[in-house]
């Protein structure tokens, strides 16, 4: 009872010495701003929105005034609404697809690192693989075949992406095996999974983090281009759908500008205040970087 | 030298292998049926239906399929496209398709590279100044930029506003030219949207990379030699500094074709350039999967080649790789 005691401390005052450290960063202060800003309006969409994302509330296309901030699209609805809207769905793929990604990959690498041998071989000859087949084209086929969707999204997103993390966390795994409090596991009698998972995941945990802020760009990127060429939902205003309608609606060809700018803005700041928070957490976590 | 390549090459021809394999089955195990577009037609009569089943060769066992498909593969027969009704998979894309993808590929990623490369050195050199802090924001800004955005922003802005360029094809439809030269131009006008789309998507990252690997060489040993003997601010940095700091990024590249294709993918989209990108998008939304199939083989042997060819010349340019 007291040793889970003294470990919820320990790592009390790393999360706190972590915090000290990201605070001096102004970049990281910046990002944080951005994706709160981002979060608060997801939560509070429906009171922030003044129509429905669905709601056909005037003539199409009219441009931005004080009752349609963003104008409307092509059969009427408000896009500033729908933008509004569509920050819940790129948020919730972006860190679902991210999740499951970094997870995934954190898996393989484990298993790959700790294990070694043959299957570390397979496993890397598979990783390999899947960071040498061009993402998008893999996504898009894998897309046709699923079909649309949100879920088959972050599907697709996950078994594209899950490379990156898996060769960190065995590259690390790798190193932490060598490390003696792995071997005084292992000489008390502990299963390989109790080493694994008391052991190395802790020491893991800090890359897989950064890891995971740099997933969450791509996993919003991917969302959004994959919406754009049609596989998203049509049925949600996602950021990457809303443009996807613009280019149906051939808004750069007859200068529909507030249906293009918006959106399009909107997943440049998100992503960039996440890649902001990346930069940051990468320069504390990843101690090669410390040295300059 | 030759172990090294021998090593290398063998380990490309097991991916290539490998990709082929996972091509093969990717279509086969998904949910879903790849040939209903054409076998499972519930117009098509059941005797029609049958013979098209015997021929292509559907009824046999996976592994038998398997084995047919690696013979037409050596023979170079992609099979045929489900969209252009019997037209050879193979003269679909290496046609006009693939030539115009590489143009474009090829010229923005040069580009890219050495804008990113020069402007990263002077960067790093600068660090902390103006010029510094701008070039890594404009680089951060066209990072988080979404390719088919800043394509749709540039033919808003270039094409409908200020109608310089053109916003779709290739070349201009229906147009004769007098001479040769005529024609090239029109298609460099064509290509100018898609080339600086694809270009200012990628000089933010080979910057960043780049001015990160100077600022590492900058706390070698040897820049300080380079100092104390006496050498200009100009040839410490481009002699000295860019020389080796280029070195990472040599793999860099390879690793980076990939994303060229997609990245490809989206421009071509946008721009209705007729190329490899379009191509799969369009292949995609109408189903043809004997030509997506097709296409994944091609990207995987170029994505392969060009990482064996970047394995080869970082052996080459670092004296200190031991093979």
């Amino acid at each position: 009872m007291q040793i889970r005691e003294e470990r919820f401390w320990v790592y009390r005052r790393k999360l706190g010495d972590f915090w000290r450290l990201y605070r001096r960063s102004t970049l990281g202060k910046l990002g944080l701003v951005i994706v709160s800003f981002f979060v608060i309006v997801a939560l509070a969409a429906p009171w922030i929105a003044p129509f429905g994302p669905f709601s056909f509330v005037g003539d199409p296309f009219l441009r931005p005034s004080s009752t349609y901030v963003f104008g409307t699209d092509q059969v009427g609805r408000d896009i500033f609404s729908r933008v509004i809207y569509g920050t819940r769905i790129s948020l919730l793929v972006g860190l679902l697809a991210s999740a499951m990604t970094i997870g995934l990959g954190t898996v393989i690498g484990l298993v790959s690192g700790y294990l070694g041998g043959w299957v570390d071989n397979a496993l890397m000859r598979i990783t390999d693989l899947f960071i040498i087949i061009p993402a998008l084209p893999l996504m898009l086929i894998m897309a046709s075949i699923l079909g649309k969707g949100i879920m088959n999204i972050i599907i697709v997103i996950t078994v594209v992406g899950w490379t990156a993390t898996a060769r960190m966390v065995r590259s690390q795994t790798l190193s932490l095996k060598e490390r003696p409090f792995t071997e005084a596991s292992r000489a008390i009698g502990s299963t390989d999974l109790h080493t694994i998972g008391r052991h190395i995941v802790p020491n893991v945990f800090p890359l897989v983090f950064a890891n995971g802020m740099i997933a969450i760009v791509d996993a919003i990127l991917s969302e959004a281009g994959l919406s754009f060429l049609g596989f998203g939902d049509p049925s949600s205003p996602s950021w990457g759908m809303v443009l996807h309608f613009a280019d149906m609606a051939g808004s750069t060809v007859n200068g529909y500008w507030w249906y293009i700018v918006p959106p399009g803005i909107c997943i440049m700041l998100l992503v960039m205040g996440f890649a902001f928070i990346s930069y940051s957490t990468d320069q504390i976590l990843n101690p090669r970087l410390r040295r300059r | 030298m030759r172990d090294y390549l021998v090593k290398r090459g063998a380990s490309a021809l097991a991916t290539l292998a490998l990709a082929i394999v996972l091509n093969f089955f990717l279509f086969r195990i998904m949910p879903g049926d790849p040939t209903r577009t054409v076998v499972g037609d519930f117009r098509v009569a059941p005797e029609v239906r049958k013979v098209l089943v015997h021929q292509f060769g559907l009824d046999q066992p996976l592994w038998t399929q398997f084995l047919l498909y690696i013979q037409n593969l050596l023979v170079g027969n992609l099979g045929v496209s489900f969209q252009y009704r019997g037209t050879p998979v193979a003269s679909i894309i290496f046609g006009r398709r693939i030539f115009n993808t590489f143009i474009l590929m090829g010229s923005s990623i040069a580009v890219a590279l050495v804008i990113g490369i020069i402007i990263g050195t002077i960067a790093a050199w600068k660090r902390e100044s103006k010029f510094d802090v701008f070039t890594v924001i404009f680089s951060l800004v066209t990072y988080s930029m979404p390719v088919f955005w800043l394509g749709m922003m540039i033919i808003l802005v270039f094409g409908y506003y200020l109608g310089s360029i053109p916003i779709a094809g290739t070349i201009t439809v229906g147009m004769t030219y007098s001479n040769p030269l005529e024609y090239v131009a029109d298609y460099l006008h064509h290509m100018t949207g898609p080339f600086v789309t694809l270009t200012l998507s990628f000089i933010g990252y080979y910057f960043l990379i780049m001015r990160d690997s100077i600022l590492d060489v900058f706390t070698e040993d040897y820049m300080l030699t380079a100092k104390a003997k006496g050498l200009s601010n100009r040839k410490i940095l481009f002699r000295h500094a860019m020389r080796n700091a280029t070195l990472p990024m040599v793999s860099l590249v390879a690793v980076e074709v990939t994303y060229l294709f997609g990245g490809a993918t989206m421009t071509e989209t946008v721009f209705s350039w007729y190329g490899i990108g379009r191509l799969t998008y369009e292949a995609v939304v109408m189903a043809d999967f004997p030509v997506l199939q097709g296409i994944f083989v091609v990207m995987a042997v170029v994505v392969i080649a060009a990482n064996f060819l970047a394995d080869i010349a970082y052996a080459l340019l670092d004296p200190r790789i031991r093979y």
